[in-house]
């Protein structure tokens, strides 16, 4: 093998008798470089979009939600919280009663979902109470009943509600709950006034148009319930174990009880992403093969130009199989350039353009900048896929050059 | 692939003799192009049955008019092309019924080559393409300058060893081949008009180190050569006329 290298590496370096082969040789390197580039540039960006959206995600969301099968309601759920919080990898558990309203200031209104929490427990599983762009959630604290029975209860709502019904922090809504209250007249849907203190924006449309947060006791008045709740929202140590933790709450809790996970929540958005990556590494792998046809140019070029060169190597005892591998070992090499080239190039610029970050119009795509975050991996899978792309694209030229009749070759000068 | 056993079963193994052995031996030696369809040619044959005997250390002149077949009788020889009937042996080898490999093999340790143009490998240093047919059988790099440094020396050439060679004129070239011929010490060295290239003075300068180093190493030459001066001045002269070699005798 030391041979078949050191002719195939003094090949590609030498001048060539043809220049438009060392230019073709040129064209390889720069192809391979740029395929390999433009792939690790990619899937850091796609990487940092995926990481990016998902800790976002999971900011705003709890890992793991434990819920009623039937829709009942949890009646007495202090004690199963405690003994729930105390499972291993649980990290930090919240009640939550969530319920349909209507919110309506003056004329326009809109529909919500009414999460009543103890904010100082909610703030362990969920930022959304942390995202307040407008006023504060204090007011959510607990007060005393006497201090709240006074003014009017306050409520936190998203940005994007806030502008649909046209509310601003100190104005007051009016939320409608469909839960009732029987009367001799038939079903009366039940309203109350709040005070709107906070204003919150998570970068998420489903949370920013319909979420609104309420203290448990404020919304348990409102639906009518007298201290229950319909879901306790945990956050586990590791995310990707979030599956397995949620098994053992379903366990924990007993009959009656099911979980769902953030992956089974958001699987779709995550497939998706996949996809898209997937995708992505197609499209610019299909620049790798180009480079791969360059290779496979450039080599039966040289191999033409080498005819005679072969035939004399051979003369004097240099075997087809050793023949194919300086020519297999040229379009290696050629691509191996080209891949550490490309690999230079490709972390290099995603590491700039983590560090010098590119901006994005922030209205439009809800990030600010444009995320890298560069795997390691990923070079390992780019340099296998271009190096096994070169490595096909040197079979017909290297079979080729391995083919050459030296009484043939040599016949005539 | 046809190898002629068939016309060839009465061969027997060399008798023993007293006097010099054989090293290269071709019987009933044929080689015909086919003709080829398409193509306006017609079937060439170059020579049917011929038989050669060339004995250790004998030096061997062979002439012949252009297209007589010489070079295709060296390439036969050499192993690097196949009659299409006949045999060559040599010492205990049947040329015929080697692999690729080891032809391969055969052409690295006992046959030397040189040819009417040098074929010197351009990108390589005059030492480097000399050592080229002992790095290819996998000798180590400096154990192979060393020996190709030593034939440098033999051709005359120490001082050049580092140019390429475009930077060689025909002469020097053409003892830079010599030099790579002879590098693995073959007992075979095969010339295939290797002065034809060069001006009166040079080939005979060419011509006169072939003669001495055949002498030096014991080599075993066939020479092929339009110029009958050198023929005569090699202990034997064949001629190949109409397919077969014909003892020249000596003037
Ligand atoms: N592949 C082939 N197909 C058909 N004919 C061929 C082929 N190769 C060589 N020949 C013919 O074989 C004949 C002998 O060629 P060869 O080169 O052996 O002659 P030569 O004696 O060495 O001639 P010269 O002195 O000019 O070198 C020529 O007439 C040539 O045209
Ligand atoms: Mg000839």
């Amino acid at each position: 093998m030391r041979f078949e290298l050191f002719i195939a590496a003094r090949y590609l370096r030498a001048k060539r008798r043809q220049a438009v082969v060392g230019v073709i040789t040129a064209i390889s390197v720069i192809g391979v470089a740029a395929g390999v580039a433009a792939l690790i540039i990619a899937l850091a960006i796609t990487n940092g979009m995926r990481r990016d959206l998902q800790e976002r995600l999971l900011g705003s969301t709890a890992h793991v939600d434990l819920m009623r099968v039937a829709a009942d309601g949890m009646k007495d759920w202090r004690p199963l919280l405690e003994r729930l919080r105390k499972v291993p990898h649980v990290t930090a558990a919240a009640p939550g009663l969530y319920g349909q309203v209507l919110i309506s200031h003056g004329v326009r209104s809109g529909g919500g979902l009414i999460k009543g929490v103890l904010p100082e427990d909610e703030k362990t599983v969920g930022d959304l109470l942390q995202k307040i762009v407008e006023g504060s959630a204090d007011a959510l604290e607990p007060v005393s009943d006497a201090a709240a029975a006074q003014g009017l209860p306050a409520i936190v709502i998203g940005k994007d509600m806030a502008e649909d019904i046209g509310v601003r922090v100190g104005d007051s809504v009016m939320v409608t709950s469909p839960q009732g209250d029987l009367t001799p007249l038939g079903l009366v849907p039940k309203y109350q006034k709040y005070l709107v203190v906070g204003i919150f924006r998570s970068g998420f449309y489903q949370y920013d148009s319909s979420y609104a947060f309420m203290r448990l006791k404020d919304a348990q008045r409102l639906f009518s319930e007298p201290d229950l709740i319909s879901v306790i929202s945990f956050k586990v140590d590791d995310l990707y174990k979030a599956d397995q933790v949620a098994k053992v709450i379903e366990q924990e809790a007993g009959k009656g009880f099911q979980t769902t996970s953030w992956m089974e929540q958001n699987r779709e958005l995550f497939r998706a992403l996949k996809l898209e990556q997937i995708v992505t590494f197609i499209v610019l792998a299909l620049i790798v093969c180009v480079a791969a046809l360059n290779i496979l140019i450039a080599l039966t070029m040289m191999v033409m130009e080498k005819t005679k060169d072969i035939a004399v190597l051979m003369s004097f005892g240099v075997t087809e199989e050793q023949v194919r591998r300086i020519f297999l070992l040229q379009g290696l090499l050629i691509s191996v350039i080209g891949t550490a080239l490309g690999l230079v190039v490709g972390y290099g610029a995603s590491w700039a353009g983590g560090h010098y970050r590119f901006p994005l119009d922030a209205a439009v795509y809800s990030i600010d900048y444009l995320p890298f975050a560069p795997r390691a991996w990923d070079a390992v899978v780019v340099a296998a896929v271009s190096l096994g792309v070169s490595l096909v694209a040197t079979i017909y030229p290297s079979s080729s050059a391995a083919k050459v009749l030296p009484a043939e070759a040599l016949r005539y000068e | 692939m046809s190898n002629g056993f068939d016309g060839n079963t009465s061969l027997q193994p060399l008798p023993v003799s007293s006097g010099p052995s054989v090293v290269l031996r071709a019987e009933g030696l044929t080689k015909v192009y086919p003709a080829v369809a398409g193509a306006a040619l017609g079937e060439v044959e170059l020579f049917r049955g011929l038989d050669l005997t060339v004995h250790a250390g004998e030096m061997v002149a062979i002439v012949g008019d252009s297209g007589a077949g010489k070079s295709s009788l060296l390439h036969l020889l050499a192993a690097l092309d196949k009659p299409t009937a006949g045999e060559v042996w040599c010492g205990e080898s049947r040329l015929s019924t080697f692999t690729p490999k080891q032809a391969a093999e055969f052409r690295n340790r006992e046959v030397g080559y040189v040819w009417q143009f040098h074929y010197l490998l351009p990108e390589f240093t005059a030492l480097e393409n000399i050592a080229m047919p002992l790095l290819a059988r996998g000798m180590g790099r400096a154990a192979a300058l060393e020996k190709a440094a030593f034939w440098l020396n033999e051709v005359g050439l120490s001082a050049r060893g580092q140019h390429r060679s475009g930077e060689l004129s025909g002469g020097e070239q053409q003892r830079i081949s010599l030099a790579r011929a002879l590098v693995t010490e073959p007992e075979i060295l095969l010339a295939d008009e290797p002065t034809g290239d060069l001006d009166t003075r040079t080939g005979v300068a060419v011509f006169e180190l072939i003669q001495g180093l055949h002498q030096a190493h014991g080599l075993t030459s066939i020479l092929v050569t339009h110029n009958l001066d050198f023929a005569a001045r090699c202990g034997r002269m064949l001629r190949l006329r109409q397919g077969r070699l014909e003892e020249q005798k000596n003037l």
